[in-house]
């Protein structure tokens, strides 16, 4: 596999292993992720995208039985440090789920949650400026701003998924993981978070696992191709789609492996 | 191939159709079943019960002659009390003949005769009264005083002439001066609220007897359940739930509650007499030891439901909490407890509700007791939970074994006030269930 050298990773894993109970999940997987880039992970079911993405905020310590070894850096900082507190890392390191998962509240309190138990306001004002912020960024404010008591719940699954957008970009973080967080949209809604994702690497690093190829291509500028545990090719999202090294990444998205 | 119309049910499909239709038929006739089982149930408790809840009374006006019961002529209360209820029943025995007499109505009962018709209760009742009001001695008192368990039968249609000749207690003489009285508006039937207040009352006396002890024993019972087994259920479902590693013992503990939850009831009789009577030395037949082992008792079936409402409670809603960067216990605390709160509550008080059915294990720590008086108990300065009391469930079993066939009717009355508690907190449960409960 190439090495791709960067300048400054955002984040970079070395020698990353992760077991579920016996069971290897991933194998030995070396990356460095750039800061203000879409970077896509895709790959077969159970190839271990998912998995590596919940390494990379520590949302694996909430299974029991996974074991994670190897280094995870952000920012030159090893995430699985034993001073690191998982809490803090996940401010840093936002996350948008596959199923769209609003909290039973407001649509107000959904954005407020993260912005108050971190303590990011100081009084009202300032908690209402940062939920603007963060759903205009999420291009839901002007579909929510008359509606802010009315629970988020009651939203189309488009806007659930916005508004979790939202909800993680509240809480100011550097780096947004996205696992799969259109597999349960229909066409109109994707697109619309597909353009949000764009609009995204403005300001984080996005990293975002898909089974859909497409949007792979459409959204990112880095794509990874994992199989059976393993990265198998990482590189611009032009030559993995155009012109792959590997055979097994096209087959892949040649759709003979899948 | 040929062709089969679909306007014809083939051998297989109207074989799977009466297959089904027979099921139906089974499910249906085990609900009629069960229905007329409660039909049944209900019936019997309500028509020997219902009439507990009315009592006949006669209103008499009794003498009160300041030399028999006051010699002194201060009022001194301690003086007062030295006149017995017998000392009354012989004034009480001349009103009520007087009253007789006045009414116009032939009999040919002694003065004796027609004050036995009288509740043996009703002198304490007078007497009561006359210590409460000093003052109307001299005068005298017209009051409504509770007539005996077989006159009481009689116009409940418990005791008929027949009956009256063969029984030592009571004579056809007595029952038609009654019913001659009670058409003369001297002797009436009204709503009995002395069976909801009064405390229980002795053999001799089932007109009398009254679940009031029993009520606040049972209350206070629930009251010390509520406080021990709740914060200790919730927080042992919590920690089980949702921080506690998944390994041999909290498998082992798991096990362990399930177990516990059927374990026969009377066990932890025998085990709160060990441990809170025969060691930590409490009062037997108190509230406090009751409510303590009614709470060992409760503890395993509210952890239960309380598990299986925060089990309930989708992960994903626990991911969002911890993805926007909310510690184990924010998580918990703040998203998932709000959402399991309607199921735990629910539990808590089924679980409530059976602690309040309980009889088994309070009959081993002697709650049983049979309690005449109002406990100091329920006065503040005696500390409240410490003294000998009884309890609804236990004042059924005592009142089933007693002699004397007024007490049958008691029992069932108390059944039914049992029931209306029960009923009550269920629909309580059910209100709050749908008051908090939360889609997502």
């Amino acid at each position: 596999m190439k090495d791709i050298n960067m300048q400054n990773p955002k984040i970079s894993a070395k020698n990353v292993q992760v077991y579920y109970g016996d069971n290897h999940a991933i194998k030995d997987v070396n990356v460095e992720i750039a800061d203000k880039t879409v970077t896509a992970f895709i790959g077969p079911s159970g190839c271990g995208k998912s998995t590596f993405l919940r390494c990379l905020n520590r949302m694996n310590d909430t299974i029991d039985i996974c074991r994670v070894t190897g280094e995870i850096k952000i920012d030159d900082e090893d995430i699985y440090d034993a001073k690191v507190d998982p809490v803090q890392l996940r401010a840093k390191v936002g996350m948008v789920f596959q199923k769209p998962n609003p909290f039973p509240k407001s649509i107000y309190d959904n954005v407020a949650y993260g912005p108050k138990i971190h303590g990011l306001a100081r009084n009202k004002a300032e908690l209402d400026e940062i939920v603007e912020k963060a759903l205009r960024k999420a291009a839901l404010w002007n579909e929510a701003k008359d509606r802010l008591n009315s629970p988020g719940t009651g939203l189309s699954g488009g806007q659930q998924q916005r508004l979790c957008i939202a909800r993680a970009i509240a809480t100011a973080p550097e780096v947004l993981l996205m696992d799969e967080p259109c597999s349960a949209l229909d066409p109109i809604a994707t697109a619309q978070v597909e353009e949000l994702i764009d609009e995204l690497r403005q300001s984080y690093s996005v990293v975002i696992v898909t089974h859909s190829m497409q949007q792979a291509a459409r959204v990112s500028q880095k794509t990874a191709f994992f199989h059976l545990g393993n990265l198998v090719e990482y590189d611009d999202t032009t030559k993995i789609f155009t012109n792959p090294d590997d055979p097994r990444t096209e087959s892949y998205i040649s759709g003979r492996i899948g | 191939m040929t062709h089969k119309s679909l306007l014809i049910a083939d051998a297989r499909t109207k074989k799977r159709n009466a297959a089904e239709r027979r099921f139906k038929a089974y499910g249906l006739s085990a609900i009629v079943v069960a229905i007329l089982a409660l039909v049944m149930l209900l019936v019997s408790v309500f028509g020997t019960g219902a009439s507990a809840f009315r009592q006949t009374y006669a209103t008499v006006t009794v003498p009160l002659p300041e030399d028999k019961l006051d010699k002194s002529g201060v009022r001194d209360i301690e003086v007062m009390k030295k006149v017995t209820t017998i000392g009354y029943t012989k004034l009480l025995n001349e009103g009520f003949e007087n009253v007789v007499i006045a009414s116009g109505i032939p009999t040919g009962l002694s003065r004796k005769d027609i004050g036995g018709m009288l509740s043996k209760e009703a002198a304490a009742t007078i007497r009561d009264h006359i210590l409460a009001n000093p003052d109307l001695v001299g005068t005298e008192a017209t009051l409504d005083l509770l007539m005996n368990g077989r006159i009481d039968g009689y116009f409940k249609g418990r005791v008929t002439l027949e009956s009256a000749a063969l029984d030592s207690n009571t004579s056809p003489e007595e029952l038609a001066l009654a019913q001659a009285l009670k058409d003369a508006g001297i002797i009436h039937t009204k709503f009995n609220w002395a069976f909801l207040t009064n405390p229980d009352a002795s053999d001799q006396r089932p007109e009398a007897a009254g679940l009031g002890v029993a009520i606040l024993g049972s209350l206070y019972m629930m009251i010390v359940v509520l406080v021990t087994s709740l914060p200790i259920a919730v927080a042992a479902s919590i920690y089980l739930e949702e921080f506690a590693p998944k390994n041999r013992w909290t498998d082992l503990i798991e096990v362990n509650i399930s177990n516990l939850a059927a374990v026969p009831s009377i066990v932890y009789g025998i085990l709160g007499l060990a441990i809170f009577i025969n060691f930590m030395e409490l009062n037997q037949s108190s509230p406090l030891v009751g409510g303590l082992v009614l709470s060992l008792m409760t503890l395993p079936r509210i952890i239960i439901p309380a598990r299986a409402a925060l089990k309930s409670v989708p992960p994903s809603i626990r991911d969002a909490a911890l993805g926007v960067g909310a510690s184990k216990m924010q998580s918990v605390f703040h998203h998932v407890l709000p959402l399991a709160a309607p199921g735990i509550l629910t539990g808590v008080i089924i679980g409530l509700g059976q602690a309040l059915g309980e009889t088994a294990p309070l009959l081993l720590i002697g709650m049983v007791a049979f309690v005449r008086e109002y406990p100091a108990a329920y006065t503040p300065d005696a500390g409240l939970f410490g003294e000998a009391s009884t309890a609804l469930p236990v004042q059924v079993y005592n009142w089933t074994q007693r002699a004397d066939p007024g007490f049958v009717e008691r029992a069932s009355g108390a059944i039914i006030t049992l029931l209306i508690f029960l009923l009550v907190m269920n629909a309580v449960a059910i209100f709050l269930r749908r008051k908090f409960e939360r889609r997502w």
